[in-house]
């Protein structure tokens, strides 16, 4: 019977059934100064104004370009299509930029999604889980002959983004504490990104595209040989002994160890 | 299984390090409380925004406990929920109570999921003999799980169940005997709802026994003329202040928190409705002895 009462609100609240009435005010008390389609409406309103409060605060540029009236307008068609699957409400709204992607209205924005997708990234990297700096001397300490098999580990907040766009200039500029000129071009052509948290530090970066690659692959932990090599075919210009230290001093390696052959 | 009246914070009773009137600790406030430590005597952390992997709210949560009595308060827990218990949610509650030894864990009487999807809101029971078995027995699933007793906060509703067999102090009254968990006592809620269901908040009150009332929580609701919606961004509304005069009263000075999500003004202002509640405490304690 309680299983039974709580899906049918469930179905009440998303209301799979397109009904006006769904099928659960019928477990509801009449009388007082509410219908029972009435009351469902309350929690209804409840339910989609907290998680819209939710996505505002994890989405607080794309609501401040696209205007409040707009951005709550666009997250609860997101949110009647895609329940929550945690208790935590930081985790809900992962995949709203590829939502927004194939929202028409949000066309005249085309760098909406990729906004998005920066500001999931920024929140991740806020929450996530903390991690200690690595060993330097150590890694300078490795023999030549193991240098080959040197594995890194990012942070765990660590998010690599591109976009068509300048979005982190879109960002700052929309950030409250924000004081600098309000000029963009938007076709000043492709970035590439690296979000994540230092210590206690959020950070986010324009790197150049081959740094970007290599980091791509010390996130799926690729030994450095594999990497040097890799990069090396896809951007021929790179200067790898530049390369290396610039991705070291980026700041954003938590640990590194030889490979086992 | 382990029984809870002889857990590990009953078998060696500690003095309780909570008295008097703490406020809900809100992420705005933050610079104010670790900057300024104000004349606070606890706060309450709203323990599902500290669930993430690590970061600055921890530390800042670790930063307050190193000066201050913190109590958790959930709304993740789904108790009442038929799926069964999230024990990643649960696991995570532990590792937080082990490092921060929280003055009290509390969640809702109440669930908000169901087959998995969550619903981000305090839906209530019905009030029948199926959720009263359902609940006893995943409370005492979780303070054997936690080692530690839990409150249960009365929730705010806007509707009845036709199935209910009974009224929702009884329902209370008979969960919290048989699993051996406290009370946490929304005196805002009771309002509340008494309001909205046209019941006598007194009867409420004169329902739940003396003894397992361990906190009182206090807030500001809206009315929107046909029903007054539990919103917490708005000051006590007298009514509320007078039925928790009653509840001093009745129940003695149980630790009282001040609640504000919405519009949720300065620290100071804040401080002020804390200072109001601890005026009243004060005043009725020394009527009562």
């Amino acid at each position: 019977m309680l299983h039974d009462l709580q899906y049918k609100l469930l179905q009440g609240i998303y209301n799979a059934e397109g009904s006006d009435t769904p099928e659960f005010t019928n477990s509801i008390e009449e009388g007082g100064a509410l219908s029972p389609v009435e009351r469902l409406d309350v929690y209804r309103d409840s339910i989609f104004g907290g998680m819209c409060k939710a996505l505002a605060q994890i989405y607080p540029v794309c609501q401040r370009l696209v205007g409040e009236h707009f951005f709550d307008a666009m997250v609860t068609k997101y949110i009647a299509k895609t329940p929550s699957h945690s208790p935590d409400l930081n985790n809900y709204g992962s995949n709203l930029a590829g939502f927004i992607e194939a929202f028409a209205p949000a066309e005249p924005l085309p760098y909406l999604p990729d906004i998005a997708r920066l500001e999931w990234a920024w929140h991740r990297a806020f929450y996530g889980a903390d991690s200690g700096k690595p060993d330097y001397q150590a890694l300078a300490n490795i023999p030549e002959r193991q240098r080959d098999t040197i594995v890194f580990e990012l942070f765990p907040t660590v998010t690599l983004l591109v976009s068509d766009y300048p979005i982190h200039r879109i960002w700052q500029m929309n950030q409250d504490d924000y004081e600098g000129d309000d000029e963009i071009d938007l076709d000043q052509g492709g970035i590439h990104l690296v979000v994540w948290r230092d210590g206690y530090d959020m950070r986010m970066d324009v790197i150049n595209a081959d740094e970007w690659a290599m980091l791509e692959l010390m996130k799926a932990q690729r030994p450095l040989n594999e990497i040097i090599s890799y990069v090396l075919t896809k951007h021929p210009e790179a200067d790898f002994s530049a390369l290396l230290p610039r991705v070291i001093q980026r700041g954003c390696i938590a640990s590194f160890h030889c490979q086992k052959k | 299984m382990l029984d809870t009246r002889h857990s590990r914070r009953d078998a060696a009773p500690n003095p309780d390090p909570l008295h008097g009137v703490g406020v809900g600790l809100r992420t705005p406030h933050f610079p104010v409380v670790l900057g300024d430590r104000p004349d606070i005597p606890w706060f309450e952390a709203l323990i599902d925004n500290y669930m993430g992997d690590g970061g600055l709210p921890v530390k800042n949560l670790e930063r307050v406990r190193n000066d201050y009595p913190v109590t958790f308060h959930g709304v993740g827990m789904s108790i009442g929920s038929s799926d069964p218990l999230n024990m990643d949610y649960l696991k995570r509650l532990k590792s937080l109570v082990d490092r921060f030894e929280p003055a009290r864990i509390s969640d809702h009487l109440c669930w908000v999921s169901v087959e998995g999807d969550y619903l981000h809101d305090l839906l209530p029971l019905p009030y029948i003999e199926e959720a009263t078995r359902h609940v006893i027995e995943r409370i005492q699933q979780v303070q054997d799980f936690l080692g530690r007793r839990i409150l249960i906060e009365n929730v705010s509703s806007y509707m009845n169940y036709k199935i209910s067999e009974m009224q929702e102090w009884e329902f209370i009254q008979h969960i919290v005997e048989k699993s051996g968990c406290d009370i946490l006592l929304d005196i805002n809620n009771v309002h509340v709802s008494a309001s909205n269901h046209n019941f006598d908040a007194n009867d409420f009150l004169k329902g739940i026994l003396v003894d397992r009332v361990k906190e009182f929580h206090l807030a500001g609701y809206e009315d929107k003329g046909t029903h007054l919606l539990d919103t917490h961004g708005e000051p006590v509304h007298d009514p509320v202040w007078t039925l928790y005069e009653q509840a001093l009263e009745r129940f003695g000075p149980v630790p009282t928190l001040i609640e504000w999500d919405n519009n949720l003004p300065t620290f100071e202002i804040l401080h002020a409705e804390a200072k109001k509640a601890e005026q009243r405490m004060k005043r009725l304690s020394q009527h009562a002895a």
